[in-house]
Protein backbone atom coordinates (compact mmCIF):
# COMPACT_ATOMS: atom_id res chain seq x y z
CA UNK A 1 0.00 0.00 0.00
CA UNK A 2 1.39 3.32 -0.96
CA UNK A 3 1.12 6.42 1.19
CA UNK A 4 -0.68 8.24 -1.59
CA UNK A 5 -3.39 5.59 -1.69
CA UNK A 6 -3.69 5.51 2.08
CA UNK A 7 -4.07 9.26 2.25
CA UNK A 8 -6.95 9.10 -0.20
CA UNK A 9 -8.89 6.66 2.01
CA UNK A 10 -11.62 8.09 4.15
CA UNK A 11 -11.70 7.60 7.93
CA UNK A 12 -14.69 5.36 8.50
CA UNK A 13 -14.83 6.01 12.29
CA UNK A 14 -14.04 3.58 15.10
CA UNK A 15 -17.67 2.47 15.56
CA UNK A 16 -17.71 1.19 11.97
CA UNK A 17 -14.75 -1.25 12.41
CA UNK A 18 -15.64 -4.89 11.92
CA UNK A 19 -15.15 -6.87 15.14
CA UNK A 20 -12.84 -9.32 13.35
CA UNK A 21 -10.34 -6.57 12.62
CA UNK A 22 -10.54 -5.31 16.19
CA UNK A 23 -9.88 -8.76 17.61
CA UNK A 24 -6.91 -9.22 15.28
CA UNK A 25 -5.43 -5.93 16.41
CA UNK A 26 -5.88 -6.69 20.08
CA UNK A 27 -4.41 -10.15 19.69
CA UNK A 28 -1.35 -8.62 18.00
CA UNK A 29 -0.88 -6.14 20.87
CA UNK A 30 -1.22 -8.87 23.47
CA UNK A 31 1.33 -11.01 21.66
CA UNK A 32 3.88 -8.16 21.71
CA UNK A 33 3.21 -7.52 25.41
CA UNK A 34 3.56 -11.21 26.08
CA UNK A 35 6.95 -11.30 24.43
CA UNK A 36 8.22 -8.39 26.54
CA UNK A 37 6.74 -9.82 29.74
CA UNK A 38 8.23 -13.23 29.14
CA UNK A 39 11.62 -11.71 28.41
CA UNK A 40 11.52 -9.72 31.67
CA UNK A 41 10.57 -12.78 33.70
CA UNK A 42 13.31 -14.79 32.01
CA UNK A 43 16.01 -12.21 32.63
CA UNK A 44 14.98 -11.77 36.27
CA UNK A 45 15.06 -15.47 37.02
CA UNK A 46 18.29 -16.14 35.15
CA UNK A 47 20.11 -13.21 36.88
CA UNK A 48 20.26 -15.23 40.09
CA UNK A 49 22.05 -17.97 38.25
CA UNK A 50 24.28 -15.47 36.43
CA UNK A 51 25.28 -13.75 39.67
CA UNK A 52 26.37 -17.07 41.06
CA UNK A 53 27.84 -18.03 37.69
CA UNK A 54 30.64 -19.82 39.45
CA UNK A 55 28.05 -22.25 40.67
CA UNK A 56 30.33 -23.42 43.45
CA UNK A 57 30.19 -20.40 45.76
CA UNK A 58 29.84 -21.80 49.26
CA UNK A 59 26.19 -22.14 50.10
CA UNK A 60 26.59 -23.85 53.46
CA UNK A 61 28.93 -23.05 56.29
CA UNK A 62 31.71 -25.39 57.25
CA UNK A 63 32.54 -26.49 53.74
CA UNK A 64 35.11 -25.44 51.17
CA UNK A 65 34.10 -25.55 47.53
CA UNK A 66 37.66 -25.95 46.27
CA UNK A 67 40.44 -28.29 47.22
CA UNK A 68 43.07 -26.78 47.45
CA UNK A 69 41.50 -23.36 47.91
CA UNK A 70 44.38 -21.01 47.03
CA UNK A 71 44.41 -17.70 48.82
CA UNK A 72 46.82 -15.05 50.03
CA UNK A 73 47.04 -12.91 53.14
CA UNK A 74 48.98 -9.66 52.97
CA UNK A 75 50.54 -8.26 56.12
CA UNK A 76 50.27 -4.67 55.12
CA UNK A 77 52.26 -3.10 57.96
CA UNK A 78 55.40 -4.92 56.81
CA UNK A 79 55.46 -3.75 53.20
CA UNK A 80 58.42 -1.47 52.49
CA UNK A 81 57.91 -1.06 48.74
CA UNK A 82 61.16 -2.75 47.83
CA UNK A 83 59.13 -4.06 44.84
CA UNK A 84 60.99 -7.35 44.72
CA UNK A 85 57.62 -9.06 44.37
CA UNK A 86 56.84 -7.04 41.25
CA UNK A 87 60.23 -7.83 39.77
CA UNK A 88 59.84 -11.55 40.51
CA UNK A 89 56.38 -11.56 38.92
CA UNK A 90 57.66 -9.85 35.77
CA UNK A 91 60.51 -12.36 35.49
CA UNK A 92 58.41 -15.44 36.15
CA UNK A 93 55.33 -14.56 34.10
CA UNK A 94 56.87 -12.44 31.34
CA UNK A 95 54.85 -9.36 32.16
CA UNK A 96 55.58 -6.50 29.76
CA UNK A 97 56.68 -3.13 31.07
CA UNK A 98 53.39 -1.41 30.30
CA UNK A 99 51.33 -3.81 32.36
CA UNK A 100 51.42 -5.33 35.78
CA UNK A 101 49.96 -8.39 37.43
CA UNK A 102 50.54 -6.92 40.84
CA UNK A 103 51.20 -3.41 42.00
CA UNK A 104 52.09 -1.58 45.21
CA UNK A 105 49.94 1.38 46.14
CA UNK A 106 51.38 4.07 48.38
CA UNK A 107 49.61 6.51 50.60
CA UNK A 108 50.17 8.87 53.49
CA UNK A 109 47.85 8.96 56.40
CA UNK A 110 47.73 11.14 59.47
CA UNK A 111 48.67 9.51 62.71
CA UNK A 112 48.66 12.60 64.85
CA UNK A 113 48.79 16.38 64.67
CA UNK A 114 51.27 17.28 61.91
CA UNK A 115 52.52 13.71 61.74
CA UNK A 116 51.94 11.51 58.73
CA UNK A 117 52.86 7.94 58.06
CA UNK A 118 53.51 6.32 54.72
CA UNK A 119 51.75 3.04 54.03
CA UNK A 120 52.38 0.62 51.18
CA UNK A 121 49.66 -1.75 50.01
CA UNK A 122 50.24 -4.55 47.51
CA UNK A 123 47.26 -5.23 45.24
CA UNK A 124 46.76 -8.17 42.92
CA UNK A 125 43.95 -10.23 41.47
CA UNK A 126 41.80 -11.20 44.42
CA UNK A 127 40.45 -14.41 42.80
CA UNK A 128 36.99 -13.49 43.96
CA UNK A 129 34.34 -16.09 44.71
CA UNK A 130 31.87 -14.01 42.68
CA UNK A 131 34.19 -12.49 40.11
CA UNK A 132 32.76 -9.49 38.24
CA UNK A 133 35.22 -10.18 35.44
CA UNK A 134 33.87 -13.70 34.87
CA UNK A 135 30.30 -12.36 34.94
CA UNK A 136 30.92 -9.89 32.13
CA UNK A 137 33.19 -11.92 29.84
CA UNK A 138 31.30 -12.51 26.57
CA UNK A 139 33.36 -15.50 25.48
CA UNK A 140 34.01 -17.34 28.77
CA UNK A 141 37.71 -16.65 28.22
CA UNK A 142 38.03 -16.09 31.93
CA UNK A 143 36.59 -18.53 34.39
CA UNK A 144 36.95 -19.63 37.97
CA UNK A 145 38.68 -22.96 38.08
CA UNK A 146 36.47 -25.56 39.74
CA UNK A 147 39.33 -27.37 41.42
CA UNK A 148 41.58 -24.65 42.77
CA UNK A 149 39.37 -21.59 42.86
CA UNK A 150 41.90 -19.59 40.83
CA UNK A 151 40.31 -17.21 38.32
CA UNK A 152 42.05 -18.29 35.13
CA UNK A 153 42.46 -16.81 31.68
CA UNK A 154 42.12 -18.83 28.50
CA UNK A 155 43.98 -16.40 26.30
CA UNK A 156 43.02 -18.14 23.07
CA UNK A 157 39.37 -17.28 23.72
CA UNK A 158 39.93 -13.66 24.64
CA UNK A 159 38.69 -11.20 22.03
CA UNK A 160 40.22 -8.16 23.70
CA UNK A 161 36.96 -6.38 24.48
CA UNK A 162 38.47 -5.29 27.84
CA UNK A 163 35.12 -5.39 29.64
CA UNK A 164 36.73 -7.50 32.33
CA UNK A 165 39.35 -4.78 32.84
CA UNK A 166 36.56 -2.30 33.45
CA UNK A 167 34.66 -4.69 35.70
CA UNK A 168 37.51 -5.60 37.99
CA UNK A 169 37.20 -3.63 41.24
CA UNK A 170 40.97 -3.91 41.80
CA UNK A 171 42.33 -2.91 38.36
CA UNK A 172 44.16 -6.20 38.42
CA UNK A 173 44.00 -6.90 34.71
CA UNK A 174 45.96 -5.51 31.78
CA UNK A 175 45.90 -6.08 28.05
CA UNK A 176 48.98 -7.87 26.77
CA UNK A 177 49.81 -6.55 23.30
CA UNK A 178 52.08 -9.42 22.36
CA UNK A 179 49.54 -12.13 23.06
CA UNK A 180 46.59 -9.86 22.14
CA UNK A 181 44.68 -11.00 25.19
CA UNK A 182 43.99 -9.78 28.69
CA UNK A 183 46.40 -11.09 31.29
CA UNK A 184 46.29 -11.15 35.07
CA UNK A 185 47.65 -12.90 38.12
CA UNK A 186 46.86 -16.59 38.22
CA UNK A 187 48.80 -17.32 41.42
CA UNK A 188 51.66 -18.50 39.17
CA UNK A 189 49.62 -21.61 38.46
CA UNK A 190 51.06 -22.45 35.07
CA UNK A 191 54.59 -21.29 35.87
CA UNK A 192 55.08 -22.56 39.41
CA UNK A 193 52.20 -24.20 41.29
CA UNK A 194 51.43 -26.82 38.67
CA UNK A 195 55.13 -27.62 38.52
CA UNK A 196 55.40 -28.53 42.15
CA UNK A 197 56.29 -25.21 43.78
CA UNK A 198 54.34 -24.32 46.88
CA UNK A 199 54.74 -20.54 46.68
CA UNK A 200 54.01 -17.92 44.08
CA UNK A 201 56.93 -15.90 42.75
CA UNK A 202 55.89 -12.78 44.67
CA UNK A 203 55.42 -14.63 47.96
CA UNK A 204 58.84 -16.18 47.63
CA UNK A 205 60.58 -12.93 46.69
CA UNK A 206 59.23 -10.82 49.52
CA UNK A 207 62.00 -10.27 52.09
CA UNK A 208 59.66 -8.95 54.78
CA UNK A 209 57.10 -11.75 54.90
CA UNK A 210 54.30 -9.55 53.58
CA UNK A 211 52.68 -12.02 51.19
CA UNK A 212 51.65 -15.32 52.70
CA UNK A 213 50.32 -17.69 50.04
CA UNK A 214 48.70 -21.00 50.79
CA UNK A 215 45.74 -23.30 50.87
CA UNK A 216 42.77 -22.13 52.91
CA UNK A 217 41.62 -25.68 53.48
CA UNK A 218 44.90 -26.57 55.19
CA UNK A 219 44.27 -25.67 58.83
CA UNK A 220 47.96 -26.04 59.68
CA UNK A 221 49.14 -23.49 57.13
CA UNK A 222 50.39 -20.07 58.16
CA UNK A 223 47.77 -18.59 55.86
CA UNK A 224 44.91 -20.24 57.73
CA UNK A 225 46.31 -19.25 61.12
CA UNK A 226 46.77 -15.61 60.14
CA UNK A 227 43.29 -15.26 58.69
CA UNK A 228 41.59 -17.03 61.57
CA UNK A 229 43.57 -15.41 64.41
CA UNK A 230 40.76 -14.21 66.66
CA UNK A 231 42.55 -11.18 68.09
CA UNK A 232 43.70 -9.78 64.74
CA UNK A 233 41.72 -7.56 62.45
CA UNK A 234 41.53 -9.04 58.95
CA UNK A 235 39.90 -7.17 56.10
CA UNK A 236 39.41 -7.34 52.34
CA UNK A 237 39.50 -4.60 49.75
CA UNK A 238 36.20 -3.23 48.46
CA UNK A 239 33.81 -5.71 50.09
CA UNK A 240 30.88 -3.54 48.99
CA UNK A 241 31.17 -4.91 45.45
CA UNK A 242 29.93 -8.30 46.65
CA UNK A 243 32.74 -9.99 44.77
CA UNK A 244 33.86 -12.02 47.83
CA UNK A 245 37.64 -11.73 47.31
CA UNK A 246 40.09 -14.37 48.41
CA UNK A 247 43.00 -12.05 49.22
CA UNK A 248 42.97 -10.84 52.81
CA UNK A 249 44.79 -8.01 54.54
CA UNK A 250 45.98 -7.79 58.10
CA UNK A 251 48.56 -6.00 60.22
CA UNK A 252 50.48 -9.07 61.29
CA UNK B 1 105.33 76.09 49.97
CA UNK B 2 104.48 76.68 46.38
CA UNK B 3 101.72 74.83 44.50
CA UNK B 4 103.76 72.09 42.76
CA UNK B 5 105.58 71.15 45.92
CA UNK B 6 102.25 70.90 47.74
CA UNK B 7 100.97 68.54 45.03
CA UNK B 8 104.10 66.38 45.32
CA UNK B 9 103.75 66.23 49.08
CA UNK B 10 100.07 65.17 48.77
CA UNK B 11 100.95 62.42 46.32
CA UNK B 12 103.81 61.15 48.43
CA UNK B 13 101.60 61.13 51.54
CA UNK B 14 98.85 59.26 49.75
CA UNK B 15 101.30 56.64 48.47
CA UNK B 16 102.74 56.17 51.92
CA UNK B 17 99.28 55.74 53.39
CA UNK B 18 98.32 53.17 50.75
CA UNK B 19 101.57 51.34 51.30
CA UNK B 20 100.96 51.19 55.04
CA UNK B 21 97.46 49.87 54.53
CA UNK B 22 98.67 47.15 52.16
CA UNK B 23 101.44 46.13 54.48
CA UNK B 24 99.17 46.06 57.51
CA UNK B 25 96.62 43.95 55.72
CA UNK B 26 99.35 41.54 54.71
CA UNK B 27 100.52 41.24 58.28
CA UNK B 28 97.05 40.47 59.63
CA UNK B 29 96.53 37.76 57.01
CA UNK B 30 93.12 39.08 56.06
CA UNK B 31 92.74 38.08 52.43
CA UNK B 32 90.76 35.29 50.78
CA UNK B 33 93.55 32.93 49.88
CA UNK B 34 96.11 34.45 52.13
CA UNK B 35 97.84 31.59 53.96
CA UNK B 36 95.64 28.95 52.35
CA UNK B 37 92.12 29.75 53.58
CA UNK B 38 89.48 27.10 54.29
CA UNK B 39 90.01 23.69 52.78
CA UNK B 40 87.05 21.34 52.32
CA UNK B 41 87.86 17.65 51.93
CA UNK B 42 85.35 15.44 50.13
CA UNK B 43 87.35 12.21 50.01
CA UNK B 44 87.54 9.68 51.51
CA UNK B 45 84.59 11.19 53.44
CA UNK B 46 82.72 14.38 52.83
CA UNK B 47 82.34 17.26 55.17
CA UNK B 48 85.85 17.66 56.62
CA UNK B 49 86.99 21.25 57.03
CA UNK B 50 90.47 22.59 57.64
CA UNK B 51 91.07 26.22 58.56
CA UNK B 52 94.52 27.55 57.77
CA UNK B 53 93.87 30.57 59.97
CA UNK B 54 93.48 28.45 63.11
CA UNK B 55 96.89 26.94 62.50
CA UNK B 56 98.73 30.07 61.37
CA UNK B 57 97.39 31.99 64.37
CA UNK B 58 98.69 29.22 66.59
CA UNK B 59 102.14 30.16 65.41
CA UNK B 60 102.75 27.69 62.58
CA UNK B 61 104.29 28.78 59.33
CA UNK B 62 104.12 27.28 55.85
CA UNK B 63 107.13 24.97 56.34
CA UNK B 64 105.59 23.31 59.39
CA UNK B 65 103.38 21.24 57.10
CA UNK B 66 104.37 22.01 53.50
CA UNK B 67 105.78 20.09 51.72
CA UNK B 68 106.75 17.25 54.06
CA UNK B 69 103.34 16.41 55.43
CA UNK B 70 101.08 17.96 52.83
CA UNK B 71 101.61 19.01 49.24
CA UNK B 72 100.27 22.44 48.53
CA UNK B 73 98.17 21.40 45.51
CA UNK B 74 94.46 21.17 46.13
CA UNK B 75 93.24 17.58 46.35
CA UNK B 76 96.75 16.13 46.65
CA UNK B 77 96.18 14.49 50.04
CA UNK B 78 92.87 12.85 49.09
CA UNK B 79 94.28 11.64 45.78
CA UNK B 80 97.00 9.59 47.46
CA UNK B 81 94.44 7.15 48.84
CA UNK B 82 95.93 6.84 52.33
CA UNK B 83 94.39 9.94 53.82
CA UNK B 84 92.73 8.06 56.69
CA UNK B 85 92.40 8.21 60.45
CA UNK B 86 94.68 5.20 60.64
CA UNK B 87 97.34 7.22 58.81
CA UNK B 88 96.96 9.96 61.42
CA UNK B 89 97.40 7.46 64.19
CA UNK B 90 100.63 6.43 62.49
CA UNK B 91 101.82 10.02 62.55
CA UNK B 92 101.16 10.99 58.94
CA UNK B 93 99.32 14.05 57.73
CA UNK B 94 97.48 15.75 60.60
CA UNK B 95 98.60 13.04 62.96
CA UNK B 96 102.11 14.52 62.97
CA UNK B 97 100.89 17.05 65.53
CA UNK B 98 97.41 15.84 66.42
CA UNK B 99 98.66 13.00 68.59
CA UNK B 100 97.48 14.20 71.96
CA UNK B 101 100.68 15.93 73.03
CA UNK B 102 101.37 18.67 70.48
CA UNK B 103 97.72 19.16 69.68
CA UNK B 104 94.47 17.36 70.50
CA UNK B 105 94.43 13.71 69.58
CA UNK B 106 92.96 13.15 66.13
CA UNK B 107 90.62 10.55 67.61
CA UNK B 108 89.03 13.14 69.89
CA UNK B 109 87.09 16.30 69.23
CA UNK B 110 85.78 14.86 65.97
CA UNK B 111 83.46 17.77 65.34
CA UNK B 112 86.39 20.21 65.19
CA UNK B 113 87.04 19.01 61.65
CA UNK B 114 84.22 16.63 60.73
CA UNK B 115 80.82 18.09 60.07
CA UNK B 116 77.94 15.64 59.91
CA UNK B 117 76.71 15.37 56.35
CA UNK B 118 73.66 17.48 55.79
CA UNK B 119 72.40 15.50 52.82
CA UNK B 120 70.20 12.41 53.19
CA UNK B 121 72.03 9.11 53.15
CA UNK B 122 70.28 6.65 50.84
CA UNK B 123 70.82 2.91 51.10
CA UNK B 124 69.80 0.86 48.08
CA UNK B 125 71.16 -2.46 49.28
CA UNK B 126 69.91 -4.91 50.38
CA UNK B 127 66.51 -3.32 49.64
CA UNK B 128 65.69 -0.16 47.78
CA UNK B 129 65.47 2.29 49.44
CA UNK B 130 66.25 3.27 53.02
CA UNK B 131 67.07 6.81 54.15
CA UNK B 132 69.06 8.15 57.06
CA UNK B 133 69.18 11.77 58.15
CA UNK B 134 72.18 12.86 60.20
CA UNK B 135 70.42 16.03 61.27
CA UNK B 136 67.63 14.11 62.97
CA UNK B 137 70.16 12.22 65.05
CA UNK B 138 72.73 14.94 65.66
CA UNK B 139 69.82 17.21 66.56
CA UNK B 140 68.86 14.81 69.32
CA UNK B 141 72.23 15.36 70.95
CA UNK B 142 74.18 12.44 69.54
CA UNK B 143 77.89 12.86 68.89
CA UNK B 144 79.90 11.41 66.03
CA UNK B 145 81.29 8.87 68.52
CA UNK B 146 77.86 7.57 69.41
CA UNK B 147 77.70 5.64 66.13
CA UNK B 148 81.09 6.06 64.51
CA UNK B 149 83.06 5.33 67.65
CA UNK B 150 82.08 1.81 68.65
CA UNK B 151 82.29 0.39 65.17
CA UNK B 152 78.55 0.50 64.53
CA UNK B 153 79.02 2.36 61.29
CA UNK B 154 82.07 3.28 59.30
CA UNK B 155 82.08 6.78 57.96
CA UNK B 156 83.03 5.79 54.42
CA UNK B 157 80.12 5.93 52.00
CA UNK B 158 78.69 2.56 51.15
CA UNK B 159 80.49 0.66 53.91
CA UNK B 160 77.28 -0.52 55.58
CA UNK B 161 75.71 -1.62 52.30
CA UNK B 162 78.85 -3.59 51.45
CA UNK B 163 78.32 -5.77 54.52
CA UNK B 164 76.26 -8.88 53.80
CA UNK B 165 74.74 -8.77 57.30
CA UNK B 166 73.13 -5.34 56.92
CA UNK B 167 69.69 -6.86 57.48
CA UNK B 168 66.80 -6.39 59.87
CA UNK B 169 67.89 -9.48 61.80
CA UNK B 170 71.20 -7.75 62.52
CA UNK B 171 69.24 -4.76 63.83
CA UNK B 172 67.16 -7.00 66.08
CA UNK B 173 70.46 -8.44 67.36
CA UNK B 174 71.64 -4.95 68.31
CA UNK B 175 73.94 -4.21 65.40
CA UNK B 176 73.88 -1.11 63.21
CA UNK B 177 70.77 0.95 63.93
CA UNK B 178 69.54 -1.68 66.33
CA UNK B 179 72.05 -0.51 68.93
CA UNK B 180 69.60 2.27 69.81
CA UNK B 181 66.46 1.40 67.90
CA UNK B 182 65.50 -1.36 70.29
CA UNK B 183 62.35 0.12 71.77
CA UNK B 184 64.12 1.50 74.84
CA UNK B 185 66.48 4.20 73.58
CA UNK B 186 64.59 4.87 70.37
CA UNK B 187 61.63 3.34 68.58
CA UNK B 188 61.98 -0.36 67.97
CA UNK B 189 63.26 -1.26 64.54
CA UNK B 190 60.30 -3.52 63.86
CA UNK B 191 57.90 -0.59 64.22
CA UNK B 192 57.39 2.55 62.14
CA UNK B 193 59.01 0.88 59.15
CA UNK B 194 58.18 3.57 56.65
CA UNK B 195 60.07 6.27 58.54
CA UNK B 196 63.26 4.88 57.06
CA UNK B 197 62.01 2.54 54.35
CA UNK B 198 60.83 4.94 51.68
CA UNK B 199 60.64 2.22 49.04
CA UNK B 200 61.14 2.36 45.32
CA UNK B 201 58.49 5.08 45.07
CA UNK B 202 60.29 7.28 47.58
CA UNK B 203 63.56 6.71 45.76
CA UNK B 204 62.02 7.64 42.42
CA UNK B 205 60.54 10.77 43.93
CA UNK B 206 64.01 11.81 44.99
CA UNK B 207 65.93 10.89 41.89
CA UNK B 208 63.35 10.53 39.15
CA UNK B 209 62.01 7.23 37.88
CA UNK B 210 64.32 5.26 35.58
CA UNK B 211 63.41 5.07 31.91
CA UNK B 212 61.19 2.10 31.16
CA UNK B 213 62.96 -0.58 29.16
CA UNK B 214 61.06 -1.47 25.99
CA UNK B 215 59.13 -4.73 26.12
CA UNK B 216 60.13 -7.05 28.97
Amino acid sequence: MKINELEKLKNEGAENLPSGERRRFLRFGLAVTGVFLGGTVLSLTSARKAMGVVGNAPTKAGGFPYKPHYSMVIRENRCIDCERCMEACVRTNHVPSYGSRTTILAGEREIGPNKTERKFMPVLCNHCNRPPCVRVCPTTATYKDKTTGIVMMDQKRCIGCKTCMAACPYNARYFNEEVRAVDKCNFCFDTRISRGETLTACAEACPAGVRIFGDLTDTDSELYKLIHAPEKKVWVLRPETGAMPNVFYTNG
Amino acid sequence: MDHSKKKLLTIVCLCALTGLLVLSSQASGAGDDEGGGTITFTAPVKGVFFEHSVHTEAGLDCESCHDDLFAMEAGAAAAKGDFTMAAFAAGNYCGACHDGSTAFDANSQCSSCHHAPSETIIFTKPVKAVIFEHKTHVGQGLECDSCHGDGLFKMATGSAEAQPDFTMQALYDGKYCGACHDGATAFASNTRCTVCHIGVKGYNQMFGAPAQPPGH
